[in-house]
């Protein structure tokens, strides 16, 4: 310590007041830039607390019931919608046969590194270890059968992007494609692109029949991300339906 | 009638079973189920099809789709299952008569017995089992089925929301001439051939994964973001620090 003269005492103190503001500006801007979004792209809506029905039913059968609106649980179906039927129209559906590829032109999202999925012990579905593979959930569907097939990919991995990085830039209109181990292809139109809170997952709009027709969901993670968990708070699943098989 | 002996043992069965079954639980849970229909083993049918079952309360909606059956041909649909069942489709070794094909006796250890027949009018308990004019007869090979508002006890909705229930399809053209014909009798009606009774596809009705899915490690997110966070508290602390210095030196002065 300098004996404290009265110049440099007040040279001091001026120059430990300037540091303090400049130390301050900095922290701000330091703190700003780390609560700055920066991580994968995230659709554009977040999904409405309640379960929302598809945004654009494109033509073909619909049909209200649980899962397909906000319905109250309370509430039954209505009978008369439910009505025996002797045959019905189901749209356009092909025969079983694994997914080996997955073309999403619009955001340049492409693989064919397919791992099988199933139910992991705790009930959940299990996720790929390899963060670049798609994973295809075996016991549904698979994709152009009937019902929705159900794919899911890592958004990012512990150093950076991963296979369904922009899944979340993905746009109603879009087109998915599916090569199928049989050696047709299966394509899709994008109905819709929601962020859901993993806590309030919508279970019956991804895994059951809401729709009545051959349909595809896409699944990653979003929102924010758990540091204390190690998981993102949310789930981005693009919703998407047949339109052609070839 | 050796038939309706038979689904009356089994309508028997199930109703001696039911409390048991129920035991665990008040109330049939709600869910939603789906089945994935493969060629059951060793009947050498190349069809397939998806299942989708919604239950909520003791009311069932089942839609189902399947390609590749024999086609103008009645296929009998059923959702199978026996408390002491395996919830599974048949393999090859529960071909008990060892003839190299499964009937649908042979597969009642994997499946269990009829709880819903899956037919397109009326009844649809299991007394309806083989009621092979109110079933679909596959145009072109294909099944496209749907029908809601079907009751089942608590139990049996219990049982298909858990997932031990299992969809089979019936009716396989073994020598490939078109029809349900053949010297050997089924083992369900012997007025019928075996050919019009055989399992053809199968599938679990299994529940949805619950909850969502970890698909992400954080590497784009998280650690570039609580990073520069603590740098900007480690800035802030210091800069109070220096303050607290300057203010001090200021009223020493003073």
């Amino acid at each position: 310590m300098n004996p404290p003269t009265q110049h440099g005492g007040r040279r001091g103190a001026l120059l430990a007041a300037a540091a303090t503001v400049v130390l301050v500006l900095l922290a701000g801007v330091v703190i700003i830039l780390g609560l700055r979004h920066q991580g994968p792209p995230q659709p554009v809506a977040a999904a409405a607390p309640a379960a929302p029905a598809p945004a654009t039913p494109a033509p073909g059968p619909t049909r209200s019931g649980p899962g397909a609106g906000a319905a109250a649980p309370t509430t039954p179906t209505t009978p008369t919608a439910k009505a025996p039927v002797a045959s019905v129209d189901l749209g356009p559906i092909m025969r079983g046969s694994a997914p080996v590829r997955l073309d999403v032109p619009s955001i340049g999202m492409h693989s064919s590194t397919f791992v099988d999925l199933g139910r992991a012990a705790d009930g959940s579905i299990e996720v790929p270890t390899d963060f670049a593979a798609v994973g295809f959930y075996t016991p549904g569907p698979t994709p152009g059968q009937f019902g929705p097939a159900v794919i899911a990919g890592h958004v990012d991995s512990h150093q950076g992007p991963a296979v369904f990085y922009r899944l979340g830039a993905l746009r109603a209109g879009a087109r998915i494609s599916v090569g199928r181990k049989d050696g047709s292809t299966a394509t899709f139109v994008v109905d819709r692109v929601a962020s859901y809170p993993k806590a309030r997952f919508p279970t019956t709009e991804v895994y059951g029949n809401t729709t009545s027709r051959a349909e595809l969901r896409l699944v990653t993670c979003g929102g924010s991300f758990d540091d204390r968990s190690g998981h993102y708070v949310d789930n981005v699943i693009a919703f998407a339906h047949l339109v052609s098989a070839a | 009638m050796r038939t309706a002996k038979t689904l009356a043992t089994v309508a028997l069965g199930s109703a001696v079973l039911l409390p048991f079954v129920g035991a665990g639980t008040a109330m049939a849970a709600d869910g939603d189920v789906m089945a994935n229909l493969k060629p059951v083993a060793l009947n050498g049918v190349d069809a397939s099809g998806t299942a989708m079952v919604e239950v909520r309360g003791t009311t069932i909606h089942v839609t189902m789709a399947a390609m590749g059956l024999l086609p103008d041909a009645p296929h009998a649909a059923h959702i199978h299952f026996a408390a002491a069942a395996r919830h599974e489709c048949p393999s090859a070794a529960d071909d008990t008569n060892k003839d190299g094909q499964l009937n649908t006796t042979e597969g009642g250890p994997a499946y269990g017995d009829i709880v819903v027949s899956l037919t397109k009018t009326g009844d649809t308990s299991p007394k309806s089992g083989l009621a092979v004019d109110r079933f679909d007869t596959a145009k072109g090979g294909k099944i496209s089925y749907e029908r809601g508002s079907i009751e089942v006890s608590p139990a049996v909705a219990d049982a298909i929301a858990k997932g031990q229930s299992v969809v089979v399809v019936h009716g396989v053209d073994h020598n490939h001439d078109g029809k349900y014909d053949g010297a050997k009798k089924s083992d369900l009606d012997p007025s019928l051939p075996t050919e019009a009774t055989d399992p053809a596809i199968c599938g679990s009705l299994l529940a949805a994964p619950s909850g969502g899915a970890a698909t992400g490690a954080g590497g784009t997110s998280s650690p570039t973001n609580t990073g520069l966070l603590a740098l900007g508290g480690g800035l802030l602390l210091v800069a109070a620090g220096s303050g607290t210095w300057s203010a001090r030196r200021a009223r020493a002065r003073s």
